[in-house]
């Protein structure tokens, strides 16, 4: 059974649209920058926010806005621009969310405010396209964007729905900054992914929509589904594995379906931490792709939870579709134990299919691979 | 020094959550990390917030905090000559 | 695949395959613990979610061997996830004045740690997962159990509904499947 991916959108305060994101990356754009004040935090954050203002303005007069909050509007937005027309009400369509914390925020003034609960809101999200299906949230920390589309591709294979709706996201509050800065896990500066003075990570706000969807004929410019693969360390529940082991096997499983000599690229999830990069580092060499050009966005878009999985991947894909290797922004000097072939400029490649690879809180690790026109 | 030590020991049983301990039970000069208590990289960061909360002493980050947390005594040893409260 | 065995654990009540076993029942978690595990101090840093989790499954995978558990996946269904700790974190960061967010509550904010709990209790290093259902669903449950056996080469799932609201309001429904 072949899946294709057939739209994607995705809003990241770099831009609105895939394309436009794309753009902005080739130009080496970012919006990290330290937020002194936001969310009445008395330390100061480094991270990429949403204009909040401009949005809500935006999606005011969206039908239905009433009863939403922000975040399942900025859901609903990416989804309705990723699938144009198409009607998402049949029994056949299955939606699922991506996300950490969803409205989190609202328990600064109400601790039993529903809404809060993730089902309400993925709830809101399926209902808001006449959806009757109980839609899922997959809710897998740092991982759950990648979670999603394997959980996604799953429903489809074993016949349950011929399409997916994949959307995941997070906006930044007062709960999760303050979470990360307790960790000691911020960057005060702009994020250094596998870079030898990396001192951290930057938090970002992003939201982002893929449709999967079963066919018979599958196109030379679709994305097929290859494989997905989730590992758990079995380590710790915050500190990833010293010897990379979910990451190396979540790559191993998918190297299964795919040759290396295939491999555009893997786009890691290089968070700018000093023990994410060096077990990435470990698990990639083990796996036998030190050689295979890798890159991380988050110097780029920053650590957007939820939505990292599916932006990344779709950045991805128009990354290949452009013959082109994403450089990963802050990166100059190679600072982890094994030597990686990360690309620092920008690199063209003519090879087809890609892994998109994740890691997280949990001890949760999970990796998907797309190929570009199907099976080579 | 004794009472903070003391001190020290109920709170650090209180914010790690050490069930089942007493101060009794803590060796003021063991290990906290690694084998003695076997405390770990979480535990490190709450008693950073333990620190900051109870004697007003901010640090930076876990590296800076290794040597201070190496002992109850060690701990102790630092709030008596750094703290603000 | 075959369903080898379910603990269902709420306040004042603890069954495993439909039977009532009346030692522990009306027992806490923390009593429960404490008769059926011990020796895991870990337990007493763990929020609500992850002690009603982490009991069920002590309970469940008794007798299994590392070798039978070793590639088994957590794979957990819930609705309130981390609710009940986002309410308590969110507490430590309210008042500007008493403003000191606390890592080990931050933590536990996750509604899939009590995934990576057992799987670090029981060394099981296949997958991991939590899903957000509005209700537990076993018709869901067996489906995504099937289509993981389908799809990876676990051989053993820990899969069911874990729910925590408070010390009145939890419930856990852990089934053990494994690959025929």
């Amino acid at each position: 059974m072949n899946i294709v991916a057939r739209g994607t959108y995705m809003v990241t305060p770099l831009g609105e649209g895939s394309e436009c994101n794309y753009e902005a990356l080739c130009q080496g754009r970012s919006e990290l920058k330290p937020r002194p004040g936001v969310f009445g935090l008395p330390e100061t954050f480094v991270g990429s926010l949403l204009p909040r203002d401009y949005w809500n303005r935006k999606l005011k007069d969206m039908p239905g806005r009433d009863g939403l909050t922000l975040f399942e509007a900025l859901c609903i937005y990416c989804i309705k621009e990723a699938v144009g027309n198409a009607d998402l009400s049949d029994s056949d369509t299955i939606f699922i969310l991506s996300s950490t914390k969803g409205n989190v925020d609202l328990l600064e003034t109400n601790p039993d405010d529903p809404r809060a609960y993730l089902d309400w809101s993925a709830r809101k999200i399926a209902g808001h396209f006449g959806n009757r299906n109980t839609p899922v949230t997959v809710s897998n920390a740092c991982v759950s964007g990648v979670c999603a589309q394997l959980m996604a591709t799953r429903m489809i294979r074993s016949g349950q729905y011929r399409r997916a709706v994949v959307v995941g996201g997070d906006l930044l509050s007062r709960f999760i900054v303050s979470g990360f800065q307790s960790f000691k896990a911020l960057s005060t500066d702009v994020c250094k992914p596998f870079d030898a003075n990396r001192t951290g990570l930057n938090l970002g706000e992003a939201f982002g929509a893929i449709i999967l969807e079963t066919t018979d004929h599958v196109g030379e410019s679709d994305w097929v589904y290859v494989a997905s693969s989730n590992h758990n360390d079995a380590n710790h529940i915050s500190g990833p594995s010293r010897t990379g082991e979910g990451s190396y096997r979540v790559l191993r499983d998918l190297l299964k379906h795919v040759d290396a000599t295939e491999l555009a690229f893997v786009n890691l999830h290089g968070t700018a931490t000093n023990y994410n990069d060096e077990m990435e580092s470990i698990a990639v060499d083990r796996a036998g792709l030190a050689q295979v050009p890798v890159n991380g966005l988050k110097g780029y878009f920053g650590h957007t939870l939820g939505a990292a999985g599916v932006i990344e991947t779709i950045m991805s894909m128009h990354a290949v579709d452009h013959g082109a290797i994403i450089p990963t922004r802050g990166f100059s000097e190679q600072g982890t134990s094994r030597q990686l072939n990360v690309t620092d400029a920008p690199r063209a490649t003519d090879k087809k299919a890609f892994i998109k690879l994740l890691s997280g809180f949990g001890g949760s690790n999970a990796g998907i691979c797309y190929r570009k026109g199907g099976a080579e | 020094m004794e009472e903070l030590i003391n001190q020290l020991k109920e709170q650090i049983i209180e914010a790690l959550n050490l069930e089942d301990m007493t101060p009794a039970d803590i060796d003021a000069d063991a290990p906290l990390f690694g084998e003695g208590l076997g405390l770990d990289s979480i535990d490190a960061l709450e008693l950073i917030v333990l620190m900051e909360r109870e004697y007003g002493i901010k640090l930076g980050n876990p590296a800076e905090g290794k040597k201070i947390f190496s002992s109850v005594a060690s701990i102790a040893d630092y709030v008596s000559k750094n703290r603000k409260k | 695949m075959r369903l080898l065995k379910q603990v269902e654990i709420q306040p004042g009540c603890l069954n495993t395959d439909g039977n009532r076993i009346d030692s522990l029942c009306g027992l806490s978690l923390s009593e429960i613990y404490r008769k059926v595990c011990n020796g895991y101090p870990k337990f007493f840093k763990m929020d609500g979610l992850c002690k009603t989790g982490f009991v069920a499954a002590e309970i469940l995978l008794e007798g299994l061997t590392p070798e039978q558990k070793a590639e088994g996946s957590v794979i957990l269904f819930g609705r309130a996830g981390s609710l009940a700790t986002d309410r308590n974190y969110e507490n430590t960061i309210r008042d500007p004045e008493n403003y000191y967010p606390s890592p080990a509550l931050f933590v536990y904010t996750l509604a899939n740690i009590v995934t990576g709990e057992i799987a670090i209790r029981h060394k099981m290093q296949g997958e991991s997962s939590m899903y957000v259902l509005p209700e537990y669903d076993s018709e869901a449950e067996t489906r995504t159990v099937q289509a993981a056996f389908d799809e990876s080469d676990t051989p053993l799932i820990v899969s069911g509904w874990v729910d925590y609201e408070n010390d009145d309001n939890y419930q856990a429904i852990l089934n053990l499947y494994i690959k025929d």
